[in-house]
């Protein structure tokens, strides 16, 4: 468990400090709805006088922002992309650390065995980010709540939820990227690029088609749009996260037993 | 010179990456534009009437998405907010990779001063923006007059990169001044993209809320928003005179930090 514990120690300002900005974000965003609460319904007033396809167009938007959750889940693209990044800077890190930062040989010589070290890692990886969206969810909750008497808590909840998973799905792939690299120099410089290629290819929706590129980026999985209108997530696309988790992670494990670390 | 092209070369493949993403943003964005004229006018008077808090809330706020110059006017913050990271990371990673390799004895016993260092090693990371700039700068001119539909655009296109390449180098020398002062080598990297990051939040915020105006002076990324400069076809001369002072004064303290540095080795 040294490991384990070494590693919360070790990470707990970080994750602090996200949790904290991501926690502050969000509810300076949601303080706003009550000013455009106002807004909107002046505005739902002007849209009765357009024609039928301008409705159409805007009508879903508008119909969103009405509500405390869909006025959230605007700005939530933001928050998502932010925890993505926390959680490949964990992920990269966790073993990436180790062996670019030359203190790899001293875990290493320890009598644990190479599987240990890392479900341990992965464990600790895995409860700051639980620890992450435990601090948001709790200090949003009452935010949005405050904001008006028509808060549904449970869809809430199910968007905030996202994030949770999307970090989850980065961390393994930064877990991954960490192992498998021949030494990772910087951290942020590897999880900076990698989640905004990430978060490019899904803008890419225009040229590929929004279908097909869906599979491409876990931003894409967990669609608001859908969410919002059917309080669920996708079946398929569940299956995707999981499959990429399962495989990601199962991949850091085979690669590391193997992994030729070198000393210094 | 060695030093100069020794990091020209490391930075190589990088670069290659960046310009790519960068390409693929551009190509993208405009493509998205693309499906987005032809569904009418009538959505275009529609967007003249919103409210300005619904709009700075969908992201366009001040902006004409109908036309092609607006639409860029809002692909635009994502590619300043692309560019800044590069130039945050490469700004802080080119001082203190160095050290974090362990590869500064190496090089601090060739016979040249620190501040000769700095300056190759400046000019090195100066030279990656530049190119990522013009590469930006080209395929904008090559994309974007696809799509203007006789919408004269070289002067709007040239203006907004050039704003750009502004907060390049904000981002580049803030970046370099972190790693020059910071105690650990190995943090100046995320420092320096926790500052940037920081800074883009805050321009998000001052977006939403009008009250919040006044921080605008905390962001780069605000200083040459893509709406004001489009208004009135210029920059605001207080925040070139603010770039500059910034600019000025991260490479003073970089090559005054860098040169005292107690380096560990």
């Amino acid at each position: 468990m040294n490991v384990f514990l070494q590693e919360l120690r070790s990470q707990r300002r970080s994750t602090l400090i996200w949790s904290l900005s991501l926690a502050a974000f969000g509810s300076l965003y949601l303080l706003l709805f009550g000013a455009i609460r106002n807004d909107i319904s002046a505005f739902e007033d002007v849209l009765k006088n357009f024609p039928p396809v301008a409705q159409a167009a805007l009508g879903f938007v508008i119909g969103t922002l009405k509500t405390v959750s869909g006025f959230y889940a605007f700005a939530f693209t933001y928050i998502v992309l932010c925890g993505a990044i926390q959680a490949a800077n964990l992920g990269v890190g966790a073993i990436g650390r180790e062996i670019g930062g030359s203190t790899a040989d001293f875990l290493l010589t320890k009598p644990r065995a190479r599987w240990s070290i890392l479900a341990q890692k992965a464990l600790a990886v895995l409860v700051l980010l639980v620890a992450t969206n435990v601090v948001l969810l709790a200090v949003t909750i009452p935010v949005a709540a405050a904001q008006g008497p028509d808060f549904d808590a449970g869809l809430f909840v199910l968007l905030s939820a996202t994030m949770f998973f999307v970090q989850v799905i980065f961390a393994s792939l930064g877990l991954l990227y960490g192992v498998a690299a021949k030494k990772v120099k910087s951290v942020v410089a590897v999880s900076l690029p990698g989640v905004f290629a990430f978060y490019i290819v899904g803008l890419l929706g225009a040229v590929v088609g929004e279908d097909a590129i869906r599979y491409f980026t876990p931003f894409k999985y967990f669609d608001i749009g859908y969410i919002l209108k059917n309080a669920a997530y996708e079946t398929g696309f569940c299956l995707v996260a999981v499959a990429v988790v399962v495989v990601a992670v199962g991949a850091s494990f085979a690669v590391f037993a193997k992994k030729d670390v070198q000393a210094l | 010179m060695n030093v100069f092209w020794r990091e020209l070369r490391a930075n190589r493949k990088s670069l290659i990456w960046w310009c790519v993403g960068m390409v693929l943003m551009i190509y993208a964005g405009m493509a998205k534009y693309a499906a987005y004229a032809t569904s009418g006018t009538s959505i275009a008077d529609l967007m003249k009437q919103m409210p300005a808090s619904l709009s700075a809330a969908l992201g366009f706020a001040g902006l004409d998405v109908m036309k092609a110059s607006g639409f860029y006017g809002m692909l635009y913050l994502y590619l300043l907010l692309m560019v800044a990271i590069h130039a945050a990371l490469l700004g802080a990673n080119i001082l203190a990779k160095e050290e974090r390799d362990h590869t500064s004895e190496f090089l601090m016993v060739k016979p040249a001063s620190r501040s000769r260092i700095v300056t190759a090693k400046l000019a090195a990371a100066f030279v990656n923006v530049t190119v990522l700039n013009l590469v930006s700068l080209g395929l904008s001119f090559a994309v974007v007059e696809q799509y203007a539909a006789g919408e004269n655009m070289t002067d709007e296109i040239l203006l907004l990169m050039g704003a750009m390449f502004i907060v390049q180098l904000v981002f580049l020398f803030l970046g370099s001044a972190i790693a020059a002062v910071g105690k650990r080598p190995r943090s100046a990297a995320s420092l320096a993209t926790t500052v940037m990051l920081v800074t883009y939040v805050v321009s998000i915020v001052v977006d939403i809320n009008k009250n919040l105006g006044f921080l605008r002076y905390l962001t780069p990324f605000k200083y040459f928003a893509a709406a004001p400069v489009l208004d009135r076809m210029g920059y605001e001369p207080v925040f070139v005179v603010l770039s500059a002072l910034i600019i000025v004064a991260s490479v003073v303290v970089t090559y005054l930090a860098y040169d005292r540095r107690d380096l560990k080795l």
